[in-house]
């Protein structure tokens, strides 16, 4: 039985047009989050391995920022990775990007089975001054996940950054203008436990222009047939049952 | 007999198969599936498609190409298609353009009879005299004017733009360009290959390069096999590209797309444009370029003609008199200008097929068919020097002259980049004398006609193409060889006493339009051309160009190089709006609670890219919704959706200096938990922004900013402290919040309600406190200010909580009858208090003690951005005050005294002193208030003044103390 998002204190900015499609809603991190939109699992995790988009928003995310946020997120026990703009997976399944010296953005597994974004939120206290301070990601920015065959070509469509998979290798992020917003993009390919592997990017934007970006993206994928998935399907590539 | 469709295998580019029906200026017509218009309309028998610009002469296929603006007519909304390139689709809708009455029958011919009362240039000394008669004058010429009939309540159209990326970009799909791209594809590069047409080949799509007509093809199908198979190579048909930008920046027009393609190095094999030959009457329909006849036959097997005169001063000339002879076409003679010409395989072939060839000839007039509907015969003479010719000798009769004389690079894309052309007097054209860095060019546009010269040079190209892009995997190949052949007559002009002899079709220019320039004294090739507008058409020069050089050189005893060409800009091309505005990415934000606004019947507005609600209700009320909102904060409880406030968050150990730096006021010692108000002005002291400072913990600072102001703000701090290197981390926080102001009598009464945490009595939360806490279980940091002058509380919460916050206190208040209110309520209400807002009661010079705002700068402290400027601008005294006022009621108690409107002026014995920045009737007060600027000598309370309102009526104002309502603040601390 769906959950109402409505029930929820903590709303995705877009579950209006998901419930639109027919989506069928699931509790995650305190929010509804749209675990099929109006498919099966099976056709909705085709549809993903050809050009689809998914609304993440309601998966836990955190941010720090400051001259000390680098390590002092390593001493969190975070992996993070030397170069900027790039992403180290970490053991659990959540993801750490570092996006400057100063800055670092932790994103949950699609499983939700880590814990480390609403820990180390959490665990953030301004005492004893690290300088490191926390980003309110989770609502500074919308989450989408992107993927499919023919994704890169449809981000040709709405960023001038080569997204192309031979020239934007996994785990690099992009901080750029996308469809005159700025937005980070996160190479993200959902791999299975067979090493089956669908490219897929991170899209992380304005979270109060959310539907802008959800019906830009929408009319990009048009051309190719894409479509909103709810997260089963994603997890159903990522192997997660 | 009119021209008709020719059997196949004529007509590779239409399938036979499949009918199309479409119509021209209301009559149907039948084509085949990929024919294009004109070639449809021509195997109709249709040969007149368009009247030209200014003597309204019948116009018909010239180029077959897309290249010039014979061809324009309109379809549907859409105008100036190239009817020579579009193809045709069932039930298209095509009409002529410029027309008067019909294309048949145009009412306006008559205007070439009296083309000598016309000179070049004539309408810059005409019209506009007697002045009188100019709006007569300006209709006549906005009717003549222009090209097409534009709707202008036409949607915009689905036009879309795309990014795309390679090493090397490959301009044109002929035998050069496919030779580059397959060279630098396979030295490893990415490779783009694009071409303005339906299919690669470019010229081998229609040249007969022999006499058998068999090697085109053969290269043809050889190249294509090998791109096609290419993984490296990604090609891009019916694709122009329109200019080149810096760094190899290319727009790519595909149907309604834009492609935006950064290459690393390009090659640009984009050809040539075969030219037009200058006699009397070159301009009517039947007399064409040799190259139209070809692709006309080859690719859409129509026949162009049943008798022609075919010009031919190259192979290329003769290989055209070949396949017209193949198409079944009478050729009555080929005339070659040339005295020395060597003879070449198709020549021999043509005198084999028992043509007359006539050397040292010209066609030197047209007869033209009754209407100058088409050709009925031609007059050769002899050629006697540079664009002299004996009387004529001979005339045959034809209904077709096709000209093959030479051609005129394709250089536009080298052009636009900077490159150099100058002009080469062994192959009498110009040519490329210096590339710029990163491009190359091979194939006709550097000179190279040859098909395997092309080739080769392209391959030539392409090679040192992928090696500028870092692809140094193949072995150099030989650059093309020259053969020392040109295809370019040098002198392909022949001017005729009675004129019509056209240099520029779009224009209607002849020979001695451009002589009469020159003789006025526009004796510089870009004089010339703004003088006369020759190049100035659609077709931009492509086949008036050269020969309007031609003719300055001559007339002004200059070399071509010293006359020189005139400048090629982007697009190379026309491109529409919808190709430059594409998608029209227009961005807009919501707030968390948009959609329960709009469920709870409220009016929006745009705010910057917020929408927020006006007010709530029906518009027919709107008046009486407003006060309504007003009443209900004033005298009960009402909530506002604040979300589009700017939020920054300032941490670190310097947190506080740096607001003390940042804004007026001073930071350093403001206590924990408490709100602080904030100014900001720019280094010159201007006002820039103004909010809350809250101070959560001894390192950290949450400051509000205006909607419209929080990105300056945010970036004004980044940039300040990349100065100033304090220890601070600042981050924008404005979509993480979402914010609602609580307000009203009853406010406390209801936040209480849904409080899980928080003290919310005046003891212990004070006015100007600010508290964390949780709300209806929502973690919420509340801010008790006071911008409607009310008890009130904002409440800032994470935004993905928004909407349930929303819902929590709509259902907490139900009891008091809470009620929304929104921007146009809250403006009142805040005008009553005396509140400013930020851009609209300041403006770009507006200093702190011109808005009164003295109070708010802290005189202690050694800086703040603007200070020194603030305190020239005290020194030296301020201009205008800002204050408040009241509309002085007439003597007639019935009725209200007249409101005026943000912006009137203020008056004084005619001088303008001031204008008012706000103004409304306040239903509190029961009077009109406003805040203005005034002269400073009228800023007393209680001096009265003028407001200039709508019809140049003044009213009296005065000057009244702020705040309007509740002056001690009592009810906001209450």
């Amino acid at each position: 039985m769906s959950l109402a998002p409505e029930q929820q204190l903590r709303r995705s900015a877009l579950y209006r047009e998901l419930a639109a499609l027919g989506a069928t809603f699931g509790e995650v991190n305190g929010a509804a989050c749209a675990m099929r939109c109006g498919g099966t699992r099976e056709a909705e995790a085709e549809r993903a391995q050809a050009l689809a988009i998914c609304d993440l928003s309601p998966l836990p995310r955190a941010g720090f920022k400051g001259h000390g946020a680098i390590v002092w997120v390593r001493t969190q026990g975070v992996t993070v990775t030397d170069a900027n703009n790039m992403t180290a997976w970490q053991d659990d399944g959540a993801s750490a990007a570092r996006l400057a010296d100063t800055e670092v953005l932790l994103l949950s597994d699609l499983a939700c089975a880590s814990t480390l974004c609403n820990d180390i939120a959490g665990g953030w206290s301004p005492d004893p001054d690290t300088g490191s301070y926390p980003v309110p990601r989770a609502d500074t920015n919308c989450w989408f996940l992107i993927s499919g065959r023919h994704s890169a070509t449809m981000f040709s469509k709405i960023c001038g950054v080569d997204l192309r998979p031979d020239k934007f290798a996994m785990g690099a992020a992009a901080q750029t203008s996308i469809a005159r917003l700025n937005g980070i993009v996160i190479r993200a390919d959902v791999v299975d436990s067979t090493g089956g592997e669908t490219l897929a990017y991170h899209f992380l934007t304005d979270n109060a222009s959310a539907r802008f970006m959800w019906d830009s993206v929408l009319d990009a994928m048009g051309e190719w047939g894409g479509a909103p998935v709810g997260l089963d399907a994603m997890r159903g590539l990522a192997g997660d049952s | 007999m009119k021209p008709g469709r020719l059997a196949a295998p004529a007509g590779a580019r239409i399938d036979r198969n499949q009918t199309v029906e479409f119509s021209f200026d209301g009559k149907r017509y039948s084509g085949f599936a990929g024919d294009t218009i004109a070639s449809a309309l021509l195997a109709n028998g249709v040969s007149i498609l368009s009247r030209s610009f200014k003597y309204h002469r019948p116009r018909g296929v010239l180029t077959a190409a897309g290249q010039d603006s014979n061809t324009l007519v309109q379809i549907d909304d859409e105008t100036n298609v190239l009817a020579d390139r579009r193809a045709i689709e069932p039930g298209m809708a095509v009409t002529a353009q410029n027309v008067f009455g019909s294309l048949e029958s145009d009412h306006a011919n008559w205007i070439g009879h009296f083309s000598r009362f016309m000179p070049v240039g004539f309408y810059y000394k005409a019209f506009f005299r007697p002045k009188a008669l100019w709006p007569f004058w300006e209709k006549v010429i906005r009717r003549l004017a222009g090209l097409g009939v534009v709707n202008q309540e036409a949607d915009h159209g689905y036009y879309d733009k795309q990014y795309l990326f390679a090493d090397v970009a490959v301009v044109g799909g002929g035998p050069a360009g496919m030779a580059a791209a397959l060279e630098a594809a396979a030295d490893g590069a990415e490779v783009v290959l694009m071409d303005e047409n339906r299919v690669l080949g470019g010229s081998l799509n229609y040249a007969r390069l022999d006499a058998a007509g068999e090697r085109a093809e053969t290269l043809r199908a050889e190249l294509v096999a090998k791109v096609e198979a290419e993984a490296n190579i990604r090609v891009l048909t019916s694709a122009t590209c329109n200019g080149w930008f810096s760094d190899n920046w290319l727009p790519i027009i595909q149907g309604n797309r834009m492609y935006k393609l950064r290459a690393t190095a390009m090659v640009v094999a984009s050809g040539s444009f075969e030219q037009a030959m200058v006699f009397r009457n070159n301009d009517l329909p039947g007399v064409i370029m040799g190259s139209a006849a070809q692709r006309l036959i080859y690719q859409y097997g129509v026949k162009p003609g049943n008798r022609a005169v075919v010009v031919a001063a190259n192979g290329d000339g003769y290989g055209v008199a070949l396949d017209l002879l193949d198409a079944g076409v009478e050729v009555a003679c080929v005339v070659d200008p040339r005295a020395d010409a060597p003879g070449c395989e198709r020549h021999h072939a043509v005198i084999e097929r028992g043509v007359p060839v006539i050397r040292e000839t010209t066609v030197a007039e047209v007869m033209a068919a009754p209407g100058n509907k088409g050709v009925v015969g031609a007059r050769i003479a002899k050629v006697t020097g540079e664009g002299e010719t004996t009387v004529t000798t001979d005339r045959f009769t034809c209904d077709l002259v096709c000209v093959s004389v030479g051609y005129h690079p394709a250089a536009n894309l080298i052009c636009h980049a900077r490159g150099r052309m100058a002009y080469d007097n062994r192959q009498a054209t110009f040519a490329i004398a210096e590339l710029p860095a990163h491009m190359f060019a091979a194939g006709s546009v550097a000179g190279v006609y040859e098909a395997n010269g092309a080739a080769a040079s392209g391959r030539h190209a392409g090679w040192a193409a992928a090696r500028d892009a870092g692809h140094d995997g193949g072995t150099e190949p030989p650059a093309a060889g020259d053969d020392g052949s040109s295809p370019n007559f040098p002198w392909p002009i022949f001017p005729h006493q009675d004129g019509k002899d056209f240099v520029d079709f779009d224009e209607d220019l002849v020979v001695v339009d451009l002589l009469n320039a020159i003789a006025e004294g526009y004796d510089n090739i870009e004089l010339l051309k703004r003088f006369s507008t020759v190049g100035m058409g659609p077709s931009q020069g492509r086949h008036s160009s050269l020969p309007s050089v031609r003719i300055a050189a001559k007339a002004t005893g200059k070399t071509m190089d010293q006359t020189g060409t005139t400048t090629s800009r982007p697009p190379f091309t026309a491109e529409t709006f919808g190709h430059l505005a594409g998608r029209s990415f227009e961005p807009v934000r919501h707030t968390a609670m948009h959609w329960r606004h709009e469920e709870q019947g409220a009016r929006m507005m745009v705010a910057g890219q917020w929408i927020r609600p006006e007010y709530y209700g029906d518009p027919a009320n709107r008046e009486a919704n407003i006060k309504a909102e007003v009443m209900a904060v004033r005298e009960n409880v009402g909530i506002i959706d604040v979300s589009t406030l700017g939020g920054i968050e300032v941490h670190g150990p310097d947190a506080a200096e740096f607001l003390n730096r940042m804004y007026t006021f001073a930071y350093l010692k403001q206590p924990v938990h408490r709100a602080r108000y904030v100014l900001m002005t720019d280094q010159s002291g201007v006002i820039t922004d103004d909010g809350v400072a809250c101070r959560f913990h001894k390192n950290h600072f949450y400051v509000t900013a205006t909607t419209g102001g929080v990105g300056a703000v945010y970036q004004e701090m980044l940039f300040h402290n990349a100065q100033w290197r304090l220890d601070v981390c600042v981050i924008n926080s404005t979509a993480s919040y979402a914010g609602i102001n609580i307000a009203g009598p009853k406010a406390r009464n209801v936040l209480a309600r849904v409080s899980d945490d928080i003290d919310l009595s005046a003891e212990a939360f004070p006015y100007m406190g600010v508290r964390t806490g949780h709300i209806a279980g929502i973690p919420a940091r509340l801010l008790r200010v006071g911008f409607v002058g009310e008890l009130g509380y904002e409440v800032h919460v994470p935004a993905s909580h928004g909407e349930a916050l929303w819902d929590a206190l709509m259902e907490a208040g139900k009891p008091e009858g809470i009620r929304p209110f929104g921007i146009e309520a809250q403006r009142l209400l805040r005008l009553e208090k005396g509140h400013i807002i930020i851009n609209q009661d300041t403006d770009g010079l507006t200093h702190p003690h011109e808005a009164d705002m003295a109070w708010a700068i802290a005189r202690k402290k050694p800086y703040f951005v603007g200070m020194r400027s603030i305190a020239i601008q005290k020194d030296r005294g301020i201009e205008r005050k800002l204050v408040g006022f009241t509309i002085v009621e007439t003597n007639d108690t019935t009725t209200r005294a007249p409101e005026p409107k943000d912006c009137h002026l203020v008056i004084r014995d005619g001088t303008i002193t001031g204008r008012v920045t706000s103004v409304g009737y306040s239903h509190v007060l029961g009077k009109i208030i406003g805040i203005g600027y005034v002269a400073p000598d009228q800023a007393e309370v209680g001096t009265r003044f003028k407001i200039k309102i709508e019809q140049g009526r003044l009213i009296e104002a005065e000057v009244t103390a702020m705040p309007f309502y509740d002056p001690y603040g009592k009810r906001q601390e209450m």
